[in-house]
């Protein structure tokens, strides 16, 4: 009997490796109307900022072909907001919950990485890698350097399990994995969506009132994939894994790759339930074939 | 748990006007509709990954349907008026704040083009008030929506932009008409922005309330993923509202147009 779907990220257990991905699943309480939340392995709350952030001009999204760009520029209620009306739902919940925290300057994220120990939350992703935003966010997340001292800045403050979540927007995204394993992260999380255009060929405009976005959907999985197990081989933390999952084999993909859990985004769209019924086919699939999910993990054979 | 992703199957997918189409769906067990919601449908294509909102035009609680009404005006929408009658399609609903006016109320409902379609629904599910509606389009072959709001209002007048069906102009030149003759305890509307802009001056002119219904290119439809905003003034200060949760209808007033 070797059938066994929990993981563990730095210490923290989670029911099954399935959460949800920041800033497609708010803080939860929209998609509690469609299933309990504790049938995921956790949730990854939208970006939280010091100061409420009114985000970009709409439009933010447009669909390209298997996938979607947004430009929603971290539009949240700052972080006293959440500590006051979310977070205390959200332990209520029964799942993990991973607060996600992004900020300007590395002032702000030392500040956040000391504010969110007063939260509930298991753990925390640090975004510095959100493309929408001019000041922080990926600029935080391109160079190695700045990966590393901002993740050890915030490592040095915070109590909780740190989860750097990086770019795909680099030259060389185990160089940053590595970089933020360095600066102390217990875990790493990729990849954040694609520098991207979509364009109006009748105004000869970009649809996005920002200009550009971040591309997620199926269509990004292969690259993910890719980073994926490139990261695997530079880290010796755990690494969850996200970009395009759409089913339980996309989850295996994964898993193989490397990963230890994985996120659900763009997929909570296009299905409400998606993130649940995903959880649901991969412990059918574990539980039918019985296997240990650690057994798949790096499991990946070369050609 | 309140909302259902629910497998719907479409009853009838008919053109009515050039380019604007009915679509029926069958929702087993269609649960309570206000009017001015709306319904999320996937389309049947995997490389189309969100989701169409269309507001519920009309809803048959004993047959379990609810109609649609929507112009082909890109790729998706093309998609959706050649799915043939028989096939299933994942539907959201309902969704959206909806407009239920206070039980006795006279209303009048004003529809701009497409921003008609919601009309029908909003007086089937306010059976307790009385409507009259005026409904506005370019020309004779965009008219739709005009038997149906008939049978259910107690006044329809049509306008259109060039006068080749009823009367010639815009819908709210014969609202203000309307407006200086009878009393109404709020105006419903929905179409364009700019129809809103002269909406707002005829209703602060006559007095009454007024109540649109938005749309915006959304994201996940219940008010997740924060990608359709609309601006609002509210207690004098400016913020977003989600046009998918906190809408689709708004007070004029409280808009930011």
């Amino acid at each position: 009997m070797s059938f066994r779907q929990q993981v563990e990220i730095a210490g923290v257990t989670l029911r099954n490796p399935i959460l949800t991905a920041s800033g497609t699943f708010g803080f939860g309480k929209e998609y509690a109307q469609f299933y309990p939340l504790d049938r995921l392995g956790g949730i990854c709350t939208k970006g939280l900022t010091l100061q409420p952030r009114l985000g970009n001009p709409m439009p933010r999204i447009a669909e390209s072909y298997g996938g979607i760009l947004n430009s929603v520029g971290l539009q949240n209620p700052g972080i006293e907001q959440y500590l006051r009306t979310d977070d205390l739902w959200l332990k209520e919940q029964d799942t993990v919950v991973v607060a996600n925290i992004a900020g300007s300057t590395l002032e702000d994220y030392v500040a956040m990485g000391e504010r969110i120990n007063d939260s509930h939350a298991d753990m925390v992703e640090l975004n510095i890698s959100c493309p929408n935003v001019k000041a922080g966010g990926m600029a935080f997340g391109v160079l190695p350097e700045s990966v590393e001292r901002v993740t050890r800045a915030v490592k040095d403050v915070c109590r909780k399990p740190i989860i750097t979540k990086l770019s795909p927007n680099v030259s060389c995204i185990a160089d940053n994995a590595r970089a933020a394993e360095q600066g102390g992260a217990d875990a790493v999380s990729l990849i954040n969506t694609l520098a991207a255009m979509a364009v109006d060929v009748r105004t000869r405009r970009p649809v996005l009132a920002n200009n550009h976005g971040g591309l997620s959907g199926p269509c990004v999985k292969p690259i993910a994939l890719k980073m994926v197990w490139d990261c695997y081989n530079a880290v010796s933390v755990p690494i969850i894994g996200l970009g395009g999952i759409t089913s339980y084999t996309d989850v295996l993909e994964f898993l193989i790759c490397g990963a230890t859990a994985v996120q659900i985004g763009t997929h909570n769209f296009t299905y409400p339930t998606a993130a649940a019924d995903i959880a649901r086919d991969l412990e059918t699939y574990l539980r039918d074939s019985d296997t240990d999910i650690r057994d798949l993990i790096g499991s990946l054979i070369l050609n | 748990m309140a909302l259902k992703d629910y497998a719907a199957q479409v009853l009838s997918n008919r053109p009515v006007a050039q380019d604007i189409y009915e679509m029926t769906l069958r929702v087993p067990e269609l649960p309570q509709i206000a009017g001015a919601q709306f319904v999320n449908i996937l389309l049947p294509t995997r490389e189309h990954v969100l989701r169409r909102p269309f507001c519920i035009c009309d809803c048959d609680r004993d047959a379990e349907t609810v109609t649609v009404c929507y112009a082909v005006v890109g790729a998706g929408t093309r998609i959706l008026s050649e799915i043939p009658s028989g096939q299933t399609l994942r539907a959201m609903l309902p969704l959206g704040n909806g407009y239920a006016p206070a039980a006795g109320s006279r209303i009048a409902l004003v529809g701009g083009g497409m921003g008609s379609a919601v009309l029908p629904a909003v007086a089937r599910c306010n059976p307790q008030c009385a409507f009259d509606a005026w409904i506005g389009f370019s020309d004779a072959s965009k008219v739709v929506l005009e038997e149906r709001l008939r049978s259910l209002c107690d006044s329809v007048t049509v306008t259109t932009d060039n006068g080749s069906a009823g009367r010639r102009g815009f819908v709210t030149d014969a609202l203000d008409e309307a407006l200086s003759n009878a009393r109404y305890d709020a105006v419903f509307a929905c179409g364009p922005e700019i129809m809103y802009r002269s909406l707002a001056k005829v209703a602060a002119r006559h007095g009454v309330p007024a109540y649109v219904s938005l749309e915006q290119r959304m994201g996940c439809g219940i008010g997740a993923c924060l990608v359709c905003n609309c601006k609002v003034k509210r207690n004098g200060e400016q913020g977003y509202a989600r046009v998918c949760k906190d809408g689709p209808v708004f007070a004029l007033e409280e808009i930011v147009l």
